[in-house]
């Protein structure tokens, strides 16, 4: 996952807020997964921003450290793979 | 925090909502954890139902599952699962499969975001019939035969019991070998099936069997159903936790909301959907609120597997009268209670099918 990139929800995944973050679910392959609240705005930002803008203004606005980025990413490009999200062409 | 923590801890709506929708059913089989048969006069109305979809919806409740009875005898049963599946709540129905026609099956087969279970007890006729009742084991293979036909990925449901342990291998194939999928759910001592447990429950030598069977077939579902197995090492998949009135629960088919499927007593009535929402219930009775602060105390907390089983099924515990806080009484470290046998008589009976009625 590049920071230039910008992701949206596959259309076949449903997203529930909860006191963690959200659940997501896959009507497609019947699968259930945990997003972490720090995850939140970049799997919701319907494609709108670059993951690296989302980012860098959460780390400004003191919502997450800059260290925990690289690690966030890596684990947005693990739901992009799974077809959680998609990375908006 | 882990997830455990987190799901103990209870959700926004549940992961897991089993809606029994009626108790009418034309079997009777002798393990049925709801003791269905008879239609409750007082069942959920259409516009009820419909109205406790909405509210399932507004809670983003991802999927039900459709239980009962037979759902399928319910004359609205289309109806409103079309209903659920327009505002977006995916439906898993389990169904004998006895109503499941050719144009149920391409029903079935044409609806986006349904799975279909068909509840199927042993690899042969006698085995199955002698738990489901005379002629449910071809009528439940000609439902998989009508599903296959139309290229329909339905699922097996078998709750594995001492007579059908060494069928696994058998009911695997055959399922698999139509397009299925199988899940092996474990027996409960709820409904009828407290008068057949001991008949039908595991061995000790079969529970080792079937966790090492499970682990050697990753392709198999089981529900969550058997972790107190994952005691014996690597954990089974799944959340491998009791998740009665935290990520799961159970409306009747009168609206009585209950912790669980298993444990339709009132000991774990959270309330009635005609007396308050269930948004309400599932967040604020003092049923739930209990069961979210509440882990398996007592002898277990020491218990080096106690990570992967967390104290086994509140269900199986409830109605062995065994205390809450005890083990499971199939933890795999108690030693044998009762006989091994692997045909013990049962003192029910299933009733032959009863014809289906008019849809």
């Amino acid at each position: 996952m590049r920071r230039s990139d910008r992701v949206r929800l596959d259309d076949a995944v449903a997203l529930r807020p909860e006191k963690f973050g959200a659940l997501a679910y896959s009507y497609r392959d019947r699968q259930l997964f945990f997003i972490d609240q720090r995850l939140l705005p970049f799997v919701d930002s319907a494609g709108a921003r670059q993951v690296g803008e989302i980012a860098d203004e959460l780390v400004a606005s003191g919502e997450l450290q800059e260290a925990a980025v690289p690690k966030l990413l890596t684990v947005l490009e693990g739901l992009r793979r799974k077809g959680v999200v998609h990375v908006v062409i | 925090m882990s997830s455990y923590d987190v799901l103990r801890q209870g959700l926004n709506a549940p992961i897991c909502l089993t809606w029994e929708m009626t108790y009418a059913c034309n079997l009777l089989c002798v393990h049925c954890l709801s003791s269905s048969g008879t239609r409750a006069p007082d069942e959920l109305s259409t516009a009820e139902a419909k109205a406790l979809l909405d509210e399932w919806a507004a809670m983003r409740v991802f999927y039900i599952n459709v239980g009962g009875g037979e759902p399928m005898t319910r004359p609205d049963f289309f109806e409103l699962m079309e209903y659920s599946i327009a505002r977006r709540i995916g439906v898993k129905f389990s169904t004998n499969g006895t109503l499941v026609d050719r144009e149920a099956a391409r029903w079935i087969a044409s609806t986006d975001y349904l799975d279909v279970q068909i509840s199927v007890d042993g690899a042969s006729a006698e085995v199955n019939d002698a738990i489901r009742g005379d002629g449910s084991f071809s009528r439940a293979r000609r439902a998989m035969e009508l599903l296959a036909e139309e290229g329909f990925p339905f699922k097996v449901n078998h709750v594995v019991t001492r007579r059908s342990f060494a069928q696994l291998d058998g009911l695997h194939a055959l399922v698999t070998g139509m397009g299925g999928q199988l899940r092996v759910t474990r027996l409960r001592p709820s409904g009828r099936g407290r008068a057949v447990w001991d008949a039908l429950k595991l061995t000790q030598e079969q529970n080792r069997g079937l966790y090492a069977w499970l682990r050697a077939h990753p392709d198999v579902l089981t529900g969550d159903s058997f972790f107190h197995l994952s005691a014996l090492g690597a954990p089974l998949d799944g959340l491998n936790m009791c998740g009665a009135g935290r990520i799961v629960c159970c409306v009747d088919p009168r609206g009585d909301v209950y912790a669980c499927p298993f444990v339709l007593a009132d000991e774990f009535k959270a309330g009635n959907v005609r007396d308050s929402s269930f948004a309400t219930i599932w967040s604020e009775s003092p049923l739930f609120e209990r069961l979210r602060g509440w882990e398996v105390g007592g002898q277990c907390r020491s218990c080096g597997a106690y990570g992967r089983c967390h104290g086994g099924c509140m269900a199986v515990k409830h109605f062995t009268d065994t205390p809450l806080d005890d083990p499971d009484p199939e933890c795999v470290f108690a030693p044998e209670s009762g006989p091994t046998t692997t045909v013990i008589p049962l003192t029910l009976s299933p009733r032959p099918i009863r014809p289906a009625p008019a849809r």
